[in-house]
């Protein structure tokens, strides 16, 4: 079994994924750089360090994301949402709804029984409903964006947050804060205010079971809870890797279909 | 890059070009006009000729804005953005059709922002029937007066009768060239096609044909484009920018047909080439059928878009319109569904009129061709 790899260079993090024998044997995620080669560079060079091989060892390598037509070593690239369909079906093998909240676009995408994908939705052009958006609410919380979902669990009294304008949003937060309402509360409206703006894609492809959420936004439970309510379904956790490097994990998957080694 | 093709990006990249340069010198007298449904002959009477009203790499529309809400079509707000930036400075005037309220939009701020000497906007029924169609004639008769009125021009059947017979000559070769995208390999891409069909029509008809002519010689002696991942037609609304084309292009695919109003379909279909010309131009513009704008039209427009796919073996559909285009976004939705429902893979895209989200546009092409399997 040759070694696959799939990299990810995202707007604001890249990631690598290097598998063996049907499994992940390491995986890289990094704060993109402004440019995406040096972002795919570095985010692939800590990924081999930790398997322990070269890019020699490579048989062959899958680029996506934003700056997939800059990767210099790929042999291919795909589309992150070929990329996302691919990976949720190997996380969740009968998912057929796949919610995607990355840096800059959200996404839902529909499979259909044997995993093909038949229908996609990406956001508009605006960031709302994106990870930039949490991003922003939780520099204005001062807190880390990785907090928002534990602190929204706390919450005993939820604030509406009227819009999923990131700018908007900035100056209700910003009121709230002025008026006293525990951090907590304004956390878990913004989870919510993130998850009624990704409803109104999901809605719109039609949700069938299994629901499966990748992205680093699959990462804040206060979202993923947020949204289940809203769509009246349960989200498949994924508990077999980050669903943030689910853009690179399929990658590498599709690597290994180009290899002839999968289907 | 061959001669034409340097040649064609050279006329679209700026609205008085080196052939309308030409033609202001030689006396010729340019009019704008914004939809496909207008009675182009009557505007290429000579010293008459019609130049389509596109803003070529528009960038913000700060004036446009000042008097469009933000829900008129950025269509119209570029187009009244380069008329108040001076660009359609040395156009003699405007033409327009009621065909939505964007255009009107349009028409009303242009008149009130600017001394413009001529500035019509005509009224065409929405129904193709013997009275639409007798109302239609009487419209364009009446037009026709304006113009020569306006202008001091002599209009008559036989003058535009000729015209028509031009506009055919060029739509002749427009056909032969179209013909070939129905090959398993054509010689030209769909962004070259594209940058042909848009240019024949903002240059005078003879500078169209000669291009027209170029081209075809340039394919006819070309070899075949390489083999590309899936063959895609795009549907929708105005679209008068190749750049859109080729982001489609660079992503795999090759844009073998196309239904939309500023583009080759159904606009090629032969003119009636005997008669009374306003009779002619009347049921053509109604029968043409081009726009939603035409009630009760729906099943023979998809008909159309599945003739095209099928003549054309396309293998998926992509549908584009611009944000708030009342006519095609309504049109759209039922469209996606039932062409969905027949099995045929469809893209919608809702867009700007000037190219923008770039990334986000080839990301979702590409996976529209995987999600084909191609």
């Amino acid at each position: 079994m040759r070694i696959v790899a799939g990299c990810d260079v995202g707007s604001l993090t890249s990631k690598a994924v290097i598998m063996s024998d049907g499994k992940i044997i390491a995986s890289s995620i990094i704060k993109s750089k402004a440019r995406p080669w040096e972002s795919a560079e570095s985010v692939m060079n800590e990924a081999l360090q930790k398997a322990q091989i070269s890019m020699n060892n490579i048989a062959f390598c899958v680029g996506t994301g934003y700056g997939r037509e800059k990767i210099p070593f790929v042999n291919e690239i795909s589309s992150e949402i070929a990329c996302h369909a691919k990976a949720a079906r190997w996380l969740i093998p009968n998912a057929r709804t796949v919610i995607d909240i990355g840096g800059q676009d959200c996404k839902a995408i529909k499979l259909d029984e044997k995993g093909n994908m038949v229908k996609f939705i990406t956001n508009d052009k605006c960031a709302s409903g994106t990870g930039r958006f949490l991003e922003v609410m939780a520099k204005v919380l001062g807190v880390g964006v990785d907090q928002l979902g534990e602190l929204s669990s706390k919450s005993k009294n939820p604030i509406t947050c009227a819009t999923a304008c990131t700018v908007w949003a900035q100056a209700d937060v910003i009121q709230h804060i002025n008026d006293g309402v525990p951090i907590e509360d304004i956390a878990a409206g913004i989870n919510t205010a993130m998850a009624a703006r990704m409803s109104v894609l999901a809605g719109n492809i039609g949700v069938e079971r299994e629901v499966c959420m990748t992205g680093g936004v699959a990462k804040n439970e206060g979202v993923v809870q947020a949204l289940e309510k809203i769509l009246g379904v349960k989200i498949r956790r994924i508990r077999n890797a980050d669903p943030q490097i689910a853009g690179a994990l399929g990658a590498a998957l599709i690597a290994k279909e180009k290899l002839g080694e999968d289907k | 890059m061959t001669a034409i093709v340097t040649n064609l990006q050279e006329v679209l990249s700026q609205p008085q070009n080196k052939l309308i340069e030409r033609a202001l010198a030689n006396k010729m007298l340019p009019v704008g006009y914004a939809c496909s449904m207008v009675p182009i002959p009557l505007l290429s009477i000579k010293p008459l000729f019609p130049v389509r009203l596109r803003a070529a790499g528009i960038t913000s529309t700060e004036l446009g804005d000042l008097y469009l809400s933000s829900v008129i079509c950025s269509l119209s707000r570029s187009l009244l953005e380069y008329a108040l930036s001076g660009e359609y400075d040395f156009l003699r005037g405007f033409v327009f059709v009621a065909s939505c309220d964007h255009l009107r939009r349009l028409y009303d701020n242009l008149a009130y922002c600017q001394n413009v000497s001529f500035n019509h906007i005509l009224d065409i029924p929405h129904r193709y029937s013997e009275a639409s169609v007798e109302w239609t004639i009487d419209e364009f008769q009446r037009f026709a007066k304006k113009l020569s009125s306006h202008f001091g021009i002599g209009i008559d059947n036989e003058c535009i009768m000729q015209a028509i017979h031009k506009k055919e000559e060029l739509h002749a070769i427009l056909r032969r060239i179209s013909e070939m995208r129905k090959l398993p390999h054509p010689p030209f891409t769909g962004t070259d096609y594209h940058r042909l069909i848009v240019a024949t029509q903002i240059v005078p008809i003879d500078d169209a044909i000669q291009l027209a002519k170029e081209f075809y010689e340039m394919v006819t002696q070309r070899g075949k484009v390489p083999p590309q991942r899936a063959r895609v037609m795009i549907v929708g609304g105005n679209l008068d920018d190749p750049t859109f084309t080729e982001i489609i292009e660079s992503q795999g695919a090759l844009v073998v047909a196309d239904r939309y109003c500023t583009g080759s379909f159904p606009e090629l279909e032969p003119y009636e080439t005997e008669g009374n010309a306003f009779e002619i131009m009347a049921k053509r513009v109604l029968a043409l059928n081009r726009c939603p704008r035409m009630m009760e039209g729906y099943s023979t427009r998809l008909e159309y878009i599945l003739h095209l796919y099928r003549e054309y073996a396309v293998d998926g559909i992509i549908i584009e319109s611009i944000k708030f285009c009342d006519t095609w976004g309504v049109e759209t939705s039922a469209m996606v569904t039932q062409l969905r429902e027949m099995g045929i893979p469809v893209l919608r895209l809702e867009r700007e009129y000037r190219l923008s989200g770039e990334g986000q546009l080839r990301t979702r092409v590409q996976a529209f061709i995987e999600s084909m399997g191609k």
